[in-house]
């Protein structure tokens, strides 16, 4: 039988690294073996760019602009996690994301730390802590140039472009979004 | 002809430009904005008016462009619509713009029209039996007049003493200063032209204005599959390009409303004329006339024809999306 819990918080990053490397430090005599523990592509980040796609409007002509086009990649972004164990109960995770990018979003690239380490309330029981932090994967949406003729030429949320909304205002709708950064994992594993 | 120049009686001369389908009922007693235009102001605010059930709502009778075009945002904001119409006569009729039957004046029936197609927009109503002088409010101003000045036909327009009202009207017009959405006319001629001996002078005094739209009726709403054509009554563009390149249609769909007449073509001209201007706050009256006129479709009008259609049927989601975009 297994127990459990997901605990995702607030925790500053500062105070993460420096654990992370507080515990690197008085490992570092030791031999270190690094395991592959994930690899996948995709995150909540790159459905919802992929999300932007859907829809279109016409132009004063009356052809028909797909979103599609905009926010295709060819590329999803693609994680990789790492373990490097540093003593038989302590390690440390890390790992990098690719990113990924249309023509108007970029997803950037991102860069995993953190840290797991466990202990053994009894013999037939293993409680674990992992922390990790991630620094960038930020999405950001990519403005449009629109041509309204004589009305002028604006800078607008491409999605909104042919909407009543002001073009000016559109850009507030502008997607800015920042992956999860900071993830912390408690497991406890009771074996009978 | 030899009168140096013709003054409007205008009792006789203003002819509401509601079908004769749309039918007169005595009024049993006037209601409160009815008062409010009474006397010499004339001005009055719809402040009064109950609008509540008649806001945010698409109706059948609407264009399917306008529910598809109203997305979250501004539906005429910022932009004062002012109703030169009818408000005080005894003179009502009934019908019905998806709200219920009612029975109203002519200018509570075109006021209520333009305010269900821009319920954001400030609308204005000048009574035009004071033939007054017509202010403009602050912001981009639209103009509806859904009546016509008729006088026996043969004068040139410069013969013609107008009021106050309609010089104000054609000297914004002409200037440029506000957008003019004029009903063509219901004779079933082209506009301009006389009929059994009488002219509608202020559509002549419009032609060739820079913010002069005339508005003729569709008895549908277009689209491409079910293509609408000019209402047995409206006026058509004629031959003069003048008219042609400032003559739009829509659809007046009465078998909904019990509405018939280019009186009720007019005020969704107003509302779209206002729901782009909300959108672009800094475009002036003539940028958004040739926005609405550069983006007629004529792609849902059987037997597209300029003589008839003029640049053909307006289309609100088109004026308000980009040439190009990327």
């Amino acid at each position: 039988m297994r127990e459990r819990s997901n605990i995702r918080g607030g925790l500053c990053t500062a105070a993460l690294l420096s654990c992370t490397l507080l515990c690197a430090s008085t490992a570092a005599a030791q031999e270190w073996t690094t395991s592959l523990v994930d690899v996948h592509q995709g995150s909540p980040l790159s459905d919802r760019a992929r999300g932007l796609g859907n829809g279109g409007y016409e132009l004063q002509s009356g052809s028909w602009v797909s979103f599609t086009r905009w926010y295709h990649a060819n590329w999803v972004d693609m994680h990789i996690d790492l373990l490097t164990q540093i003593t038989p109960d302590t390690g440390i995770l890390w790992g990098f994301g690719t990113g990924e990018q249309a023509e108007k979003y970029r997803i950037e690239p991102s860069f995993k730390l953190g840290f797991l380490t466990q202990i053994h309330p009894n013999p037939n029981s293993t409680l674990s802590l992992s922390v990790t932090s991630v620094i960038g994967g930020n999405l950001t949406e990519k403005p449009c140039e629109a041509d309204y003729g004589d009305l002028g030429t604006y800078s607008v949320n491409c999605r909104l472009a042919a909407g009543e909304t002001a073009p000016e205002e559109t850009l507030k709708y502008l997607v800015s979004a920042k992956p999860e950064t900071m993830h912390l994992w408690l497991n406890y594993r009771l074996t009978f | 002809m030899s009168a140096n120049s013709l003054k409007f009686g205008l009792a006789a001369a203003l002819a509401i430009l509601s079908a004769p389908i749309a039918s007169a009922q005595d009024a049993l007693s006037p209601d409160e904005m009815a008062a409010l235009c009474h006397g010499g102001g004339s001005i009055c605010v719809s402040a009064t008016i109950p609008v509540s059930r008649t806001t945010q709502a698409v109706q059948s009778w609407m264009s399917p462009d306008v529910g598809a075009a109203w997305a979250a945002g501004y539906k005429g904001k910022g932009v004062t619509i002012t109703m030169v119409d009818d408000f005080s006569s005894t003179s009502r009729f009934s019908g019905n713009f998806g709200i219920g039957v009612q029975t109203q004046r002519h200018g509570e029936w075109t006021r209520e029209e333009a305010s269900m197609i821009a319920p954001s927009a400030t609308i204005r109503s000048k009574d035009f039996s004071t033939g007054s002088y017509v202010p403009l409010a602050g912001g981009l101003n639209v103009l509806n007049l859904s009546y016509g000045m008729y006088t026996t036909a043969g004068y040139s327009v410069n013969q013609i003493g107008w009021a106050p009202e309609e010089a104000s009207i054609i000297s914004y017009a002409t200037k440029g200063s506000a957008i003019v959405s004029k009903a063509a006319g219901n004779d079933a001629v082209a506009v301009g032209a006389a009929i059994n001996g009488q002219q509608d002078y202020l559509d002549l005094a419009l032609i060739g204005k820079s913010t002069a739209i005339f508005a003729g009726a569709l008895s549908t709403n277009g689209t491409t599959t079910n293509k609408a054509q000019l209402a047995w009554y409206s006026d058509y563009a004629g031959s003069n390009t003048q008219v042609q390149s400032h003559f739009l249609v829509v659809g007046v769909e009465g078998d909904k409303t019990g509405l018939y007449g280019t009186s009720f073509a007019a005020p969704i001209i107003s509302g779209y004329a206002a729901i782009i201007g909300s959108k672009f706050t800094k475009a002036t009256p003539v940028q958004i006339t040739n926005d609405l006129l550069n983006t007629a479709r004529t792609d849902t009008l059987a037997n597209y024809d300029p003589s008839i259609y003029g640049k053909g049927e307006a289309s609100l989601s088109r004026a308000l999306a980009p040439v190009a975009i990327h």
